[in-house]
């Protein structure tokens, strides 16, 4: 019934409509991809690990005096890590979880030099290790003490190996896999003797970041690390006493640093965090910038018709119809700026997964920012409607 | 004159508080916004040998596996790092003006009797590494190389280093033991960051620079372990140190000074010559790739800027459009809103230019208000950054270019929201205000 003298009355103020119209299509743009964006990251963060991450960390040790020998040093450390009371299982490990550095191997499921190679990332674990990272075996055995042997570039890929569910199932679908043997490029054999859940490996952006291998390999050399698991809770407490019961003066070692695995988690994330980080407050500032715009202008608008607005009150328009003039006129508005805001937000996805290769806007983050735009539009011009509301209709019999 | 105008404005702007308060604050806003992301882009693209740009050059050459290239999306690029047996080749033919070969290592530094010994990350490089890079020194010197072909015990210190090993003092000639041998001290380092790390960026892009610098025939003579990434492709065995420095892992960077573009020319010549022949003897199963790279080409090609900066730049300038459209919006109304006071002014005299002017200096007085306030606020946003970017000070601070660029661009983002409201209402035709 409005519509149309409103329309008319838009019409005969085109600039003012195009600039409100376009700051609201930008807007849409910017806030649906930011929001996309924040939803992939939030994914990502939120990815299980896989272990019991809250109870677990790492102790780094560093042998430098000529009558250092790593191999009973080793033994007594796991010893006497093992009997701290609260400490449930230790490891020596050559990597950390999610610390962004680790180590990989190609895996293939036949002695065939053209089989398809599957990278796989390989942690070299005690017959504990499976313990310390708190990962449960979903088929066949855990490593024995008697199958451990020792690290070195001539011992690379071991006679039994241990596979998460996703590395079983890139090596050979859904076949069972416990008994078969898995082939390094170079044509040694190992036989997979267990398969346990899925859990992240060393790198966070790694493309099949649950293709993890365990070796049954003990450390050896001037860096020991070793993976520790605690009862829930005890944590910090067993870190500061790992620290202390393997530190002692002039045995030719000293501790490095003791880490724990939500360290590395956290380190992992952090630019992902902060992108979220960045992109909310860019958000909501630009939410607010654009609400506070549409207020400003309306206010504006009711100023410069005033006289207007008393005329038509003196004429029999009630508050409220004032009121809606100014809702309708804004409903009007948002909806123009929103359906270019849609093209623009497309044509901006389109742009950036061009540049950065970034997956697709989904249309329902465009869906629920033009709901929330409108909302807003209305929320922020109701302040100087009700003012306009208020224009006394005597207005109308004086001049200025 | 203008003296008048601005006096004008301030009365315009004093009419309508809230709204020139608005109107600043979406301006500093946008400016704010513009600047932290410039900022933190802007030191993490910046190029630290800007003034030798044209004579230092990365080079890499394509050793990796003929199933896949180096980087499977961008199969251009050959692998940022060289295997042992190239680099050292490459380093004996002295084909260059300088040449620094080099990779991390570690040590463990006894500071003395009764105190805890300590890692520290060490670089082993040839002595060209100080004069190619214009590493500044406090005390002391590079070494020679003399001291390169004998493997000299000889270290440098950067001054962190220096500081905790001998409380700061010119610690030239004295001893250090690291492993439990022991080093000469031959220089000192100042304060050295460059940023990001051009020279090694397998390692980490904003790491700190290295503790230790030693020659680097030390590495083989010691067998001193890899302190940084290696990167191998072939199935080989490998059993012992002496087979890992023969095989065809890649884990060394590979510097040349060439001073003019004629060596630079020769140079490429030779390495792709090394290559051609080592072909003839069943390596480099790869098409002929090889590369140098200006340290600008290297910051380019190894994408340093993360590409979330990137995105962030983009959307920070779209916020500035809006804040620019917001005021446009603000202005045009308020302009005309009080067109009938132009149009007297018109009809009492003033010329459409006069009036122009006018309206420009309230415009750019809003522009200049909100830039200033919008660095005030960059500078806030920046120390909150600094939470976010741990290990990253650098990255975080505001710097003098920068803050001349934001204000340009607020004095242009004013001038851009000002001229169209300020030109709008300069046509106003004064008859139909004046009817009344």
């Amino acid at each position: 019934m409005e519509i149309r003298p409103i329309l008319s009355a838009m019409m005969r103020n085109r600039s003012g409509v195009l600039l409100v119209g376009l700051q609201i299509a930008i807007t849409l743009a910017v806030a649906a991809n930011a929001a996309f964006i924040i939803q992939q990251r939030l994914e990502k963060i939120g990815r299980p690990s896989g272990v019991d991450a809250a109870n677990m960390f790492y102790v780094y040790s560093y042998g430098y005096s000529p009558s250092y020998d790593s191999k009973p040093t080793l033994a007594a450390d796991l010893d006497t890590l093992r009997r701290l009371p609260g400490v449930l299982a230790a490891s020596s490990t050559n990597g950390m979880l999610l610390s962004g550095g680790g180590s990989a191997n190609s895996y293939q499921a036949s002695a065939n030099t053209k089989a398809p190679q599957i990278p796989g990332n390989y942690f070299e674990i005690g017959e504990q290790g499976l313990n310390a990272l708190g990962v449960k075996l979903v088929a066949g055995r855990n490593f024995r003490a008697d199958e451990l042997t020792y690290s070195g570039l001539d011992n690379l890929f071991p006679k039994q190996i241990i596979v998460t569910r996703t590395m079983a199932k890139a090596l050979f679908g859904d076949e069972r896999v416990v008994g078969r043997l898995v082939y390094s490029p170079t044509g040694d054999a190992a036989e997979i003797i267990g398969v346990t859940q899925n859990m992240m490996g060393s790198w966070v952006d790694n493309r099949h970041p649950e293709n993890v291998v365990f070796h049954p390999i003990l450390q050896r050399g001037a860096r020991l690390t070793y993976m520790v698991r605690t009862e829930p809770g005890r944590r910090d407490e067993l870190m500061a006493r790992a620290e202390k019961a393997l530190s002692k003066p002039g045995d030719g070692r000293f501790v490095v640093w003791v880490h724990s695995q939500e360290h590395y988690i956290k380190n992992s994330y952090r630019s992902d965090r902060r992108m979220v980080v960045f992109l909310w407050t860019m958000i909501c500032l630009m939410v607010g910038v654009t609400a506070l715009g549409i207020v400003g202008l309306a206010t504006f608008l009711v100023n410069a018709r005033r006289k207007q607005i008393g005329t038509r009150r003196a004429i029999g328009a009630r508050r409220i119809d004032i009121v809606r003039y100014f809702m309708v006129e804004n409903g009007l508005l948002t909806a123009f700026g929103v359906i270019a805001g849609a093209g623009l937000s497309f044509l901006f996805s389109y742009w950036l997964s061009n540049m950065f290769a970034l997956p697709p806007l989904k249309l329902r983050f465009v869906l629920w920012g033009i709901a929330a735009l409108l909302l807003l539009g209305q929320m922020a011009v109701f302040i100087p409607a009700r003012r306009a509301a208020a224009v006394p209709p005597a207005l109308a019999t004086r001049t200025v | 004159m203008l003296a008048y105008y601005f006096r004008l404005a301030l009365m315009s702007m004093r009419r309508t508080p809230a709204i020139t308060a608005l109107m600043v604050a979406a301006i500093a806003i946008g400016i704010a916004v513009c600047t932290v992301s410039l900022t933190v882009y802007h030191l993490m693209s910046a190029n630290p040998m800007h003034d030798r740009n044209d004579v230092l050059f990365a080079v890499t050459v394509d050793s990796w596996d003929p199933q896949h290239a180096w980087d499977d999306t961008r199969p251009i690029l050959a692998p940022s790092e060289w295997t042992y047996r190239d680099a050292t080749a490459v380093l004996a033919a002295g084909v260059a003006d300088r040449i620094a070969v080099m990779r991390k290592t570690g040590f463990t530094l006894e500071s003395g009797a009764g105190k805890t010994p300590f890692l520290v990350e060490a670089r082993l490089t040839t002595g060209d590494f100080f004069s190619l890079f214009d590493v500044p020194f406090e005390y002391g010197g590079g070494w020679d190389h003399k001291a390169d072909r004998d493997a000299l015990p000889v270290v440098v210190l950067s001054k962190k280093t220096n500081e905790t090993a001998f409380g700061g003092q010119n610690s030239v000639g004295k001893v250090l033991k690291l492993d439990s041998r022991e080093y000469r001290v031959i220089g000192v380092l100042k304060e050295w960051q460059p940023t990001p790390k051009f020279y090694d960026l397998n390692n980490g892009n904003y790491d700190p620079i290295e503790d230790i610098y030693a020659p680097f025939a030390l590495g083989a003579q010691l067998q001193l372990q890899p302190g940084g990434n290696v990167n191998c492709w072939k199935p080989e065995e490998i059993k012992g140190f002496e087979q890992f420095l023969n095989s065809e892992c890649i884990w060394f960077q590979l510097w040349v000074e060439l001073g003019t573009p004629q060596k630079q020319a020769q140079f490429k010549e030779f390495i792709d010559g090394y290559v051609a022949h080592q072909k003839t003897l069943g390596r480099f199963p790869r098409p002929l790739n090889n590369h140098l790279y200006t340290v600008k080409q290297w910051l380019d090609v190894n994408e340093v800027v993360a590409k979330d900066n990137k995105v962030l730049m983009g959307l920070a300038f779209m916020f500035l459009a809006v804040c620019v459209l917001n005021v446009v919006g603000l202005l045009l109304a308020k302009f005309l809103g009080r067109a009938k006071i132009t149009a007297l002014r018109r009809a009492l005299g003033a010329s459409r230019r006069e009036l122009f002017t006018q309206h420009l200096v309230e415009v750019g007085a809003i522009g200049l208000a909100g830039g200033i306030l919008g660095l005030g606020l960059a500078a806030l946003g920046l120390m909150g950054m600094r939470h976010l970017y741990e290990n990253y000070d650098q990255l975080t601070h505001l710097d003098l270019p920068i803050a001349l660029l934001s204000l340009g661009i607020s004095i242009a983002a004013g001038a851009m929201a000002g001229i169209y409201p300020a030109w709008r209402v300069c046509r106003v035709s004064p008859s139909t205000y004046l009817r009344t």
